[in-house]
């Protein structure tokens, strides 16, 4: 048995495509690669296979997370090789290790988030340079999150760590480093609802692009990629 | 590639995925290198039409041509139709996302009747006049096929060709010819004419048709002297060298069917007397056991797929069935590949073998019993009797099966009050079956799910000539048969008696229908097989503002001798034949299958099949 971490990309081809999707074109791009896969016990066996986050439908991403495992110990390189020769357009692994035992999977590990967004027109880089500062300097930012039921006032400020101009162009882009996974969590586009509130735009989630830079975990109380001190 | 909707829409609407293409087994082709470009519409929506094994053979088929490109085109959910009109995004193909209008061929299947307000939709949302006589030669040219092109009356104003019959055999002489055509920069009206040489293609242009005052029809006539009077469908002779895809389109999101579909045999040898399947598609054409097991190893590998299923008109009646079931759980057990065995007969071999495909998870058992007497089933030619059934269920029951599914038909003909509560009896007896079986050998209470469909007279079929019930008449037996069932472990639901009813009148109909289908379109009419989405004022009304009475259509008995609408069409069995079994159902007398005796429908002269097996003793 070998269990393997691996990073993949998730591009504009298959954006569309939802989380519980992706994991079962992933199981039969398994089986279509021909991997001798491990499978649960039980009743209804499955592939050992998990994913650290779901990425919202419409995002891309060039840092998404899964652990695998196999009955053999196979090289790393043949493994991404072969996945990548079958996985559907647009999913490409970028990096694949061994990883060891005792690491907690991928989801558990889950603490914080890289994004991006691009918003659209009505947003030029010159009111980035001039409101990010200033925005990111609020002792709150309150937006409008769904609950369960209905709609609530949050103070979403805590929850983000870092912003960053990083307008190319004339594309007005924010990066982000928020809170994520099973504890704290917080959505990019809610950084962009602020960002509009706070210059006076209309807000309209659906003209912003968004893409997932990479998931991170706490180790040493620093922010590391999700594949870093793993290995085998 | 760039999406023919931009982000901010497919965001907006229910599973953007349906129109993004780029599923895995996709072909992709540069639409400017190649000489023919076919549009491959199915006029559902995608979750629907990617579970279709006709498009699945087709999409390969016609690609497998260097010279062709077939993409594949879905009906739009209405969310995004609604869109695409706002922001004039005409329809479009899913591989390059380019507008249908571009297409050299748009081509339909036609599964049911209630997706005709889909396929002129369809149209309409391509920029593509829906009318045939409206169109140019800048124009596609329009062809369908599928099941429902046997009686092609009510959508011949708005088709330019009907492919009746397999498609395997005409497409490539068809392609070849327009080919040539358009090399010499001959005209649309000159290449349909070319087509007046095949077999197997009727194209309502060149026939002309006129009407008695009872609405009967007067005549049918060729207005060509090329136009052939009678126009029968052609079928592949040679099942195992025929075309089989080696790959499968794998849908990225989930749809109806999940899983590689391996395709038996073609036809039925039962003669159900409701079935049109069981005539149209005759003779019945096997594969042999060997191919199937290459071409099952092949698509698994292929797809990924984890689960295999068998189709045909009914599996327990292939021939090498036993060596198939083996050679599939050989190969297949420990890869974790289910294998689904659906239209199984249930007896002990099939009891068995389900035992060895599920052995976890016993999904329901299930019975087209069609009828709740024994009388009944013999005016259907239905053979399956009480006994078998019963004996059926004593040996799942036995096995640890709770749940029974029976299917039943409303309205057959000659079909009185102690038929339909003859339903509740046969449940009730079967639910009394459970109960034979010790108490402690029942894992869990029995559950019978009795579902009732409402009987539509089909063209090619011996009750083509028979009426159909009302839909109020229809609401009424269901109401008997379901107070005759006593038992609270039954449950009986039935089909949508409206709809049926519109599905009778369009099963049948002639070209007089074609103004009521535009007509209903015009009224907002979509999806007409979805439940949520039928619009049975919309249907209601269109009748009335053409002037056209659904009941002329539905619930008229015909006579021998009036014109039919599709009586043009040959489908190999004979008219005599369809009246002999007519006769013998009113007189509730059975006909052996095909394999027991040939009754001499008339199959035969496709020169191939089990026409000319040595006939089992």
């Amino acid at each position: 048995m070998m269990t393997y971490r691996f990073k993949f990309s998730k591009g504009e081809e298959i954006k569309f495509i939802g989380h519980l999707d992706i994991v079962q074109a992933f199981q039969r791009s398994i089986k279509r690669a021909d991997l001798p896969i491990a499978y649960s016990n039980g009743f209804n066996p499955h592939q050992q296979i998990d994913f650290a986050s779901p990425l919202s439908l419409g995002y891309v991403s060039e840092g998404e997370y899964g652990d695998l495992k196999l009955t053999q110990d196979l090289e790393p390189k043949e493994v991404m090789e072969r996945l990548n020769a079958v996985l559907p357009d647009g999913m490409v692994i970028k990096e694949l290790i061994r990883r060891r035992d005792g690491v907690k999977n991928t989801m558990a590990s889950v603490s914080a988030g890289r994004y991006k967004a691009y918003l659209d027109s009505r947003i030029t880089p010159k009111m980035v340079e001039e409101n990010l500062e200033n925005y990111f300097a609020l002792k709150e930012i309150i937006v409008m999150k769904k609950t369960k039921k209905n709609f609530k006032e949050t103070d979403i400020k805590p929850d983000i760590f870092q912003l960053i101009n990083a307008s190319e162009g004339e594309s007005a882009i924010i990066e982000m480093v928020i809170a994520a996974g099973s504890t704290r969590n917080l959505k990019p586009e809610s950084v962009a609802e602020g960002f509009y509130n706070f210059v006076g735009v209309e807000y309209n989630k659906f003209k912003i692009g968004f893409k997932r830079m990479d998931i991170y975990m706490v180790i040493d109380e620093k922010l590391v990629p999700l594949t870093y001190g793993v290995e085998f | 590639m760039k999406n023919a909707i931009p982000d901010e829409i497919l965001l907006q609407v229910e599973k953007p995925a349906r129109y993004v293409g780029r599923e895995v087994n996709m072909v992709k082709k540069d639409p400017e290198n190649v000489d023919i470009r076919f549009a491959f519409c199915f006029p559902d929506v995608y979750e629907v039409g990617m579970s279709h094994l006709g498009l699945q053979i087709l999409y390969y088929f016609l690609n497998r041509r260097e010279d062709t490109y077939c993409e594949r085109v879905f009906s739009p959910w209405t969310d995004l139709e609604e869109k695409m009109r706002e922001n004039n995004i005409p329809l479009f193909a899913l591989e390059s996302q380019e507008p249908l209008r571009k297409f050299d061929f748009v081509g339909f299947t036609l599964q049911y009747e209630l997706c005709y307000t889909n396929l002129i939709n369809m149209l309409d949302m391509s920029n593509i006049p829906v009318l045939s006589c409206d169109r140019t030669d800048d124009d596609p040219i329009i062809i369908c096929g599928g099941s429902c092109a046997y009686n092609p009356e009510p959508l011949a104003d708005f088709v330019d060709i009907f492919y009746l019959g397999e498609g395997e055999v005409l497409y490539d002489q068809i392609l070849d010819m327009y080919k040539a055509h358009k090399k010499a920069g001959g005209s649309k009206a000159e290449f349909l004419e070319s087509l007046l040489e095949l077999d197997g293609l009727y194209m309502p242009k060149f026939y002309d048709v006129s009407y008695k005052e009872n609405g009967e029809i007067e005549s049918f006539k060729p207005n060509h002297p090329k136009a052939r009077k009678t126009i029968k469908k052609v079928i592949v002779t040679d099942m195992d060298n025929v075309f089989y895809p080696e790959k499968q389109l794998v849908p990225l999101i989930e749809v109806v069917h999940d899983r590689v579909t391996l395709e038996l045999f073609r036809g039925c040898i039962r003669g159900c007397r409701f079935c049109q399947a069981g005539f149209v598609y005759r003779p019945v054409r096997e594969k042999t056991a060997p191919t199937l097991l290459e071409q099952a190893k092949n698509l698994v590998k292929c797809s990924g797929h984890e689960e295999i299923s068998l189709i045909s008109l009914s599996t327990s009646d292939f021939t090498c069935f036993p060596e198939l079931a083996n050679g599939l759980l050989d190969e297949f057990k420990d890869k974790l590949v289910n294998i689904s065995l659906p239209s199984l007969r249930i007896d002990a071999f099939s009891i068995e073998l389900m035992e060895k495909v599920q052995e976890v998870r016993k999904s329901s058992l299930t019975f087209a019993a069609e009828a709740g007497t024994q009388r009944l089933r013999n005016v259907v030619n239905k053979n399956l009797t009480e006994e078998v059934i019963l004996d059926g269920c004593k040996l799942a029951f036995d096995g640890g099966w709770t749940k029974v599914k029976m299917y039943f038909m409303l309205g057959l003909p000659t079909e009185t009050e102690e038929d339909l509560r003859g339903i509740g009896a046969l449940t009730d007896k079967i639910v009394e079956k459970f109960f034979e079986i010790p108490k402690e050998n029942r894992p869990k209470p029995v559950t019978v799910n009795a579902s009732a469909s409402c009987f539509v007279p089909k063209p090619f079929t011996p009750f083509q000539w028979d009426a159909q019930d009302t839909y109020e008449s229809f609401g009424e037996k269901a109401r008997i048969a379901k107070r005759s069932i006593t038992r609270k472990q039954v449950r009986f639901t039935y089909h949508n008696t409206k709809m049926s009813s519109l599905e009778g009148v369009m099963a049948r109909g002639d070209r007089r229908i074609g103004a009521v289908i535009y007509k209903a379109w015009e009224n907002g009419c979509r999806y007409d097989g979805w439940t949520d989405k039928f619009n049975w004022e919309g249907w209601t009304n269109a009748f009335e503002e053409t002037g056209v009475d659904p009941a002329f259509y539905a619930n008229r008995v015909r006579s021998y001798d009036e014109i039919l609408p599709w009586d043009h069409i040959s489908v190999g069995v004979s008219r005599q034949f369809l009246i002999n079994e007519r006769e013998k159902a009113l007189r509730a007398e059975v006909t052996p299958n095909c394999r027991q005796e040939c009754s001499n429908c008339g199959a035969k002269t496709f020169g191939g099949g089990v026409c000319y097996d040595d006939i089992q003793v």
